[in-house]
């Protein structure tokens, strides 16, 4: 990659922290959102200490959830502030991508281990291969940025963007939801440890397709 | 295919299952998932030509195997639930295999969706066409991946056929009303196809027409209207 691709996605990813440092809307409401829920859980299983295989599923719906509700934005306020033409006349489409996806990946990275500290803190969970859970716990986050970069890139021009985010993102974030949960599961002791480092290995395998693939298919729609 | 049906009415039942009498819809199950995946192959396939070529033939054709393939979706979960509550006692398993396709058929439902809320066609076929081709991934994961995983543990035998666990008489059946459906699917996909490319060429036609009327001589007049304080507002 040479040095002039490389200023573009910088520039695009700086305008990215630079508009969430001045609004703060997305990691607010993901931090909220996946705050709430973490607490929520803990509430609800108050004295009850939480089998792996559960703790493993809730966890990953409150980062699931956390980024659906935060990721699309980047696309949407564009759309909405009336930014995305002049965007597309200043950068390439991959750099637009690469910009927006990494962004979205230091987002829901930083969303993701404040939310696990908390998860791990209220319900008393032990790890039992630290390495697994934080391998997942990355992988899984790459996934979802490169993906839920692509869904919010579609429905960015759509009347009505809001629901449909959610609606088309959330089948195909379901297998990295299912992979994630099987690495995370092993990691809290109640699995197979090969099986879990097979999914968190799926799960880095997903991540790197989606970054292979998204440029491509978000250049094809960014100015259509 | 009604000869068919009679004769996988008259078929000896397969044994090894809870009512052998009633798994015969199993002969109407089994074609319908691979139809489905296939089109769902096609659709991706059709979508790529698309953003390749930016002809929206290959649209309409990546919509037509849609379609279809949401058919035997749908399909396919009906007669699994079915098979599902008289073998396995529950209308539904959580079975990965149960499971997966209905990530599947939401996938499917979301491309729709995607079609839907773009009303300009060429916007509407650009997107929907990028999220075939993203949803293609997770797909596979779910039909070809997932259920074989070494920790999954689910009722459904996978390669039944490859692996000869379906012979005899039942065999035929099963692969004769593969081929007829599928027979069938690429009757009503041509079918399909044909009305999408009809609608598509009368709507370029109609807009040729309305072209070449803006350019003609005009037929109606334009009264110049005058709005001055003097005549207060009055053509």
């Amino acid at each position: 990659m040479n040095s002039g691709w490389k200023a573009e996605i910088a520039a695009v990813f700086g305008k990215e922290l630079r508009s969430e440092l001045r609004s703060r809307s997305g990691l607010t409401t993901a931090g909220l959102f996946g705050i709430v829920t973490v607490f929520t859980i803990a509430f609800a299983s108050m004295n009850t200490k939480l089998d792996g295989n559960i703790a493993a599923g809730l966890l990953w719906v409150a980062v699931l959830f956390s980024s659906i509700v935060s990721l699309p934005r980047t696309f949407v306020t564009e759309e909405e502030q009336g930014t995305g033409d002049l965007l597309r006349q200043w950068a390439r489409p991959h750099a637009v991508y690469w910009g927006k996806a990494l962004f979205n990946l230091a987002q829901l990275g930083a969303m993701s281990l404040i939310l696990s500290f908390l998860y791990l803190g209220f319900t008393g969970l032990d790890l039992k291969i630290a390495w697994l859970y934080w391998l997942t716990l990355f992988a899984g986050c790459a996934a979802l940025a490169g993906a839920v970069t692509l869904t919010g890139a579609i429905v960015a021009r759509a009347a009505n963007r809001s629901s449909l985010a959610g609606a088309i993102a959330v089948p195909i974030l379901l297998p990295i939801m299912a992979a994630g949960v099987a690495g995370m599961r092993a990691a809290f002791g109640s699995g197979f440890a090969e099986s879990g480092a097979m999914s968190a290995l799926g799960l880095v395998g997903y991540a790197v397709a989606t970054f292979a693939i998204g440029p491509w298919l978000f250049a094809a729609i960014w100015k259509s | 295919m009604g000869a068919a049906t009679v004769w996988s009415f008259h078929i000896s039942p397969a044994m090894g299952f809870q009512q052998p009498e009633l798994a015969r819809i199993f002969v109407w199950h089994f074609p319908c998932p691979i139809l489905a995946t296939v089109l769902l192959l096609l659709g991706g396939w059709f979508s790529a030509n698309y953003l390749k070529t930016k002809d929206r033939h290959w649209d309409e054709r990546a919509a037509s195997a849609n379609e279809l393939g949401f058919i035997f979706c749908l399909l396919t979960m009906a007669t699994g639930i079915v098979f599902s509550e008289v073998q396995w006692g529950a209308w539904w398993q959580w079975d990965p295999r149960q499971t997966s396709f209905l990530v599947v058929l939401f996938i499917y439902a979301a491309y729709f969706a995607v079609r839907g809320a773009f009303p300009d066609p060429e916007r509407r076929a650009s997107h929907s066409a990028a999220y075939a081709l993203t949803a293609i991934l997770p797909a596979l994961f779910l039909i070809f991946v997932f259920p074989r995983l070494p920790q999954i543990v689910s009722f459904h035998p996978s390669d039944s056929i490859l692996k000869g666990k379906i012979k005899g008489e039942y065999a035929y059946v099963v692969l004769t009303l593969m081929l007829l459906m599928g027979i069938l699917s690429v009757w009503l996909y041509r079918l399909r196809v044909r009305a999408g490319l009809m609608a598509l060429d009368s709507e370029f036609n109609n807009a040729e027409l309305a072209i070449g009327s803006s350019t003609s001589t005009p037929t109606g007049v334009v009264r110049p209207v005058r709005i001055s304080p003097e005549d207060g507002g009055s053509a």
